[in-house]
């Protein structure tokens, strides 16, 4: 096996063993980019001259005794959103021509100190605000969407362009990429990981998590990111800190709501064949299956749209005034609408935001897990607008790929996506474990569970060609 | 609730009146949007709130954290 082809946790283990080194790791990464990136579009900007110094660091700090922890010398990515001190943060814009970075991002900053090795910052549907990533292809299938908004981060390490990603999710923009490209995604409870330094699309929506390709991997990762940030006032101050490691076992006495409504309506045959069959499997493995009511599914998209189309037009009030023309037209015309909520219509948002708060608390009275697919269908050709459902609606593919993610967003509850199954065309298939808030310990460990018994395992996109 | 059809010199000068002029070539794809939007957000009118209160993110005390740094 190549370097670029191990898991987060097989580089650290042959990395802390010596069989490997920072250098050597980052090297195979960056020969990677160099063999796949022209086709998959995943990068904005390689920084292959810092990678390599800060790998060769790594390097001299493993040597010298000094073990930052299991990120230490492992090469990363971060979604161009996401600001590294002397880079441009582009956002996939030209709004952004000329932007540079003069610190850290919080994230940026935890995983420096953490040891990791920055290798590059990949492409976001522009300013997060859309769900194809249309610069990126699909790291299974080129021709079809990346999914987004977080699509060059999961396309990287689905492909082995890196060992782990950072992605950001406002209604979905981690997961939905993460299950299109056959990885996993996590985005963490909201306050859990710092948005200091990010671009904001959405602030009572947008969180920061990992893209890797198994669920220890992003345990790991996440424990790197958690923490209290004065400079973000929505972390959390009392938080625990994660476990790092997520330990081995079956799923007895796991309580795992499945839904009866909401989640598997208007959702491809082939993936609720998969989620269920997941869930059958997870059953065998002890976990106790719930049947549960999803509650206020009529007013999910409302709410979703209420607290994002106002914030994000408020997040650009100055540059849609100033330099309209440099937006892709599909942003352009949803800021542009953005000015014509009212307060009252934002407010309604919010106060439906309590109202489905309570009532998703006391859904987890029952249960310790919700389980269902992450998006209705698998990734689209690249072009498709719209999606047909046999009930005879149509829903645009934007808000098909939303629709199941969301509900986790205005929560604020924590929510894992990993690969359970294939379609016919050999496209991924993304499981959401959606858990109570700061119950990352709970989603991880099912998660690792039903990975670590039926796989797919951290396998690399075309890494055979 | 359906909210009645914005026309395209309605979008114009309701974006106006935030301080965002509209291209004329614009304002009917942005009624339209709009429009759109404010159908499917619509629908919450429909919910008794009662005395629920909107989700806040202010907690009284951060500013001292801002002081500190």
């Amino acid at each position: 096996m190549r370097p670029f082809e191990l898991t987060l946790t097989e580089a650290a283990a042959a990395l802390d063993g010596g069989s490997l080194s920072p250098v050597e790791l980052t090297e195979s990464v960056l020969e990677r980019i160099g063999a796949v990136d022209e086709q998959l579009g995943a990068y904005v900007t390689v920084v292959a001259g810092a990678a390599r110094h800060a790998a060769a660091r790594a390097e001299r700090e493993r040597a010298a005794g000094r073990h930052r922890g299991p990120l230490h010398g492992i090469p990363f990515a971060l979604k161009d959103v996401i600001d590294a001190a002397g880079l441009p943060t582009t956002a996939s814009s030209r709004v952004r021509s000329g932007h540079v970075a003069q610190t850290d991002s919080a994230v940026a900053g935890r995983l420096a100190e953490a040891g990791a090795v920055l290798v590059g910052k990949t492409h976001t549907h522009e300013f997060a605000y859309g769900l194809t990533t249309p610069q990126t292809r699909n790291a299974r299938d080129r021709s079809r969407v990346a999914g987004g908004s977080s699509g060059g981060s999961a396309v990287a390490v689905a492909a082995g362009a890196a060992t782990f990603a950072l992605g950001t999710d406002t209604g979905g923009s981690i997961r939905v990429p993460a299950a299109l490209n056959g990885v996993v995604g996590l985005k963490p409870t909201y306050g859990l990981v710092s948005r200091h330094g990010v671009t904001p699309l959405s602030w009572s929506l947008d969180h920061v998590g990992p893209l890797t390709r198994t669920v220890r991997d992003a345990a790991f990762v996440l424990s790197a990111l958690a923490g209290h940030d004065p400079r973000d006032p929505a972390t959390l101050r009392d938080a625990p800190a994660p476990d790092a490691l997520v330990p081995d076992g079956d799923l007895t006495g796991l309580r795992i709501g499945v839904p009866a409504n909401y989640y598997f309506d208007r959702v491809a045959p082939e993936v609720e064949t998969a989620v269920r069959d997941a869930l059958t499997r997870m059953s065998a493995m002890g976990a106790e299956l719930v049947d549960v009511e999803i509650p206020l599914t009529r007013y999910l998209q409302a709410t979703q749209w209420g607290l994002m189309v106002p914030e994000a037009t408020a997040a650009h009030e100055r540059t849609l005034r100033a330099v309209p023309e440099l937006y892709a037209p599909d942003v352009r015309i949803l800021l542009e609408a953005g000015e014509l909520v009212s307060a009252g219509d934002y407010l309604r948002a919010q106060r439906a935001r309590t109202l489905m708060r309570r009532a998703w608390r006391d859904l987890f009275d029952r249960v310790d897990l919700l389980a269902a697919p992450t998006v209705p269908m698998t990734a689209v050709p690249s072009g498709q607008e719209n999606v047909s459902w046999p009930d005879g609606t149509t829903e645009s593919v934007a808000d098909a790929y939303v629709r199941l993610c969301a509900p986790a967003n205005i929560t604020g509850l924590p929510a894992l996506s990993l690969p359970v199954g294939r379609d016919h065309d050999g496209l991924p298939i993304g499981m959401q474990l959606i858990g109570r808030p700061l119950a990352e310990a709970t989603v991880l460990r099912a998660g690792h569970a039903y990975e670590t018994a039926h796989g797919p395992l951290g396998e690399v996109a075309g890494s055979g060609a | 609730m359906n909210p009645q059809e914005l026309t395209a010199q309605e979008a114009a000068r309701w974006a106006l009146r935030e301080g965002l002029p509209l291209e004329a070539g614009r304002h009917a794809d942005v009624a339209a949007t709009a429009h759109h939007i404010r159908t499917v957000i619509g629908t919450l009118r429909e919910l008794d709130f009662g005395d629920t209160p909107p989700a806040a993110v202010y907690a009284a005390g951060q500013e001292a954290d801002h002081a500190s740094l």
